[in-house]
């Protein structure tokens, strides 16, 4: 087999040019100068499209052309909307132009929406400051978007999921194109009739990404700064931020993301339960043994107080008791002294002591003290008593 | 009938506490438990109150259905009543 043999038809490479080139491109905006222009009978239009280095060639079906603000002019700088196309019989590749905006106009549509913001912004309405928090839990949330796109679809799945119990009241309303800005406002006051809203979401989800005129519509803005209840918006682009989304409370890039913004997850808040439950048991315990333990220091503290206090007795009764031998003593030998005083001062009043010093006691024989001469006629028998004892006697001659 | 309907839809949400409500009272509860010069017999009151309010809060979270309805406004007048009709997203 030679490399001849695996060469390519020129069908096939014109067929895999055209699937690489279409398969990659969505539509997209090209910026260029107008040249060559052809209006044909069929009314479709021709005309090449170029900077300083390169030219592309372009087409503009009939059907697309009803929609031409103003004819093409030759030379003049344009914004042309559309997709690039491989044209098989030729193997040429072509711009296939659905829409097409004078660069003056843009500039003089960029310029209106800058004299809108630099009232809303004189007005405070771009203040950071009055940026109203959403609710924790929101039960029941207003959705202006239209019912025939894709953003109701997606706000339904991402409450589904996140957060069921929620309710949605849908406000249909045209999201773009004429008239769309009007109809936004109305629905807006139709969500401040509504009672018991949390929170409003105002978008659009898919379509094209060419027209967000509505969303930066002045009256718009300013029936979004009014509405009674905070206001995300979410216009599902993700580059270009209109003045809707500046006003609003929040800006969620695309209707899932404001409905996430809206809404906390169920899954969140089921750990965060679990963890206040946990975290309940664990105070109570913890604070039941901080109890337990100050009893504990308490009754050891008085039990400690009362030994302390026994020990103290048994000390000061040492005390008296050592103390107590020495006063005995003094007691005793106090006594004993008086004693001997007392024995000292009866000898010497004892008679015996006298019958010491010479005298004697004369006595009758039943003890009568015999004093006087009457009391001892002769004869009489009587006792003697002198200092160491006692004699028999009688008188002779009285 | 439309009039019952958009009363019933219409109705304050009361006094009854809210999901919000309770979580951020268990909050409070935990905190005032963690203080440890509380008396013994209000730590057991409040904890007591704890409990009922989480497993209220786990009520909450029992699986409930999306209800999606469109509000509709044809009355003649404006601020006339508004109509609602179930959305099957």
């Amino acid at each position: 087999m030679t490399a001849f043999d695996e060469a390519w038809t020129v069908s096939r490479l014109a067929r895999t040019l055209k699937r690489r080139v279409e398969d990659d491109s969505g539509p997209i905006w090209v910026r260029g100068e107008l040249t060559g222009i052809k209006h044909y009978p069929s009314g479709h239009w021709y005309f090449c499209l170029r900077d300083d280095t390169a030219k592309v060639d372009c087409t503009l079906w009939r059907s697309a052309a009803g929609r031409l603000q103003s004819p093409l002019v030759e030379g003049s700088e344009v914004f042309a909307f559309g997709t690039a196309v491989v044209w098989e019989e030729r193997t040429a590749l072509r711009f296939n132009v659905m829409q097409v905006l004078p660069a003056a106009a843009i500039g003089a549509q960029a310029q209106s929406v800058e004299r809108i913001k630099q009232a809303l912004l004189a007005d405070g309405l771009l203040d950071p400051g009055r940026k109203r928090p959403l609710p924790e839990f929101a039960s029941r949330i207003a959705v202006i978007t239209s019912i025939a796109g894709a953003a109701v679809h997606d706000i339904i799945t991402v409450a589904r999921r996140r957060w069921p119990a929620v309710e949605l009241l849908v406000v249909n309303s045209a999201v773009q194109g004429e008239g769309a800005s009007g109809e936004l406002v109305r629905a807006l006051a139709i969500v401040d009739r509504l009672r018991g809203i949390d929170c409003c979401i105002i978008g659009r989800g898919g379509g094209g990404k060419d027209d967000l005129a509505a969303f930066n519509d002045e009256a718009l803005c300013r029936a979004i700064a009014a509405c009674s209840v905070p206001v995300i918006s979410a216009v599902g682009h993700e580059v270009d931020v209109t003045l809707a989304d500046l006003v609003a409370d929040v800006r969620a890039a695309t209707p899932s993301q404001a409905a996430e913004f809206a809404l906390p997850d169920r899954r969140d808040v089921a750990a965060r339960i679990v963890t206040l439950g946990a975290s309940l048991s664990r105070a109570l315990q913890n604070l039941v043994s901080m109890r337990r333990a100050r009893m504990d220091r308490t009754r050891d503290r008085m039990v400690g107080a009362l030994i302390e206090q026994l020990r103290a007795s048994e000390r000061r009764l040492l005390t008296v008791k050592v103390r107590l031998g020495p006063a005995m003593s003094r007691a005793i030998d106090a006594r004993r002294s008086r004693l001997s005083r007392l024995a000292a001062q009866l000898q010497a009043l004892s008679p015996v002591a006298v019958l010491g010093r010479g005298y004697s006691l004369a006595r009758a024989g039943d003890g009568r003290v015999l004093r006087r001469m009457v009391d001892l006629p002769g004869g009489t028998a009587f006792t003697l008593t002198v200092a160491d004892g006692a004699v028999a006697a009688r008188v002779e001659e009285s | 009938m439309t009039s019952s309907k958009s009363a019933r839809t219409n109705a304050p949400a009361g006094d009854a506490p809210t999901l919000g409500d309770d979580l951020k009272r268990l909050e409070e509860i935990v905190r005032r438990l963690e203080d440890d010069t509380l008396e013994l017999e209000t730590a057991l009151q409040l904890f007591e109150e704890g409990v009922g309010r989480l497993n209220a809060a786990q009520l909450r979270l029992a699986d409930a259905e999306t209800r999606v309805r469109q509000v509709l406004d044809d009355s003649a007048a404006p601020g006339g009543p508004l109509r609602f009709e179930s959305l099957d997203g």
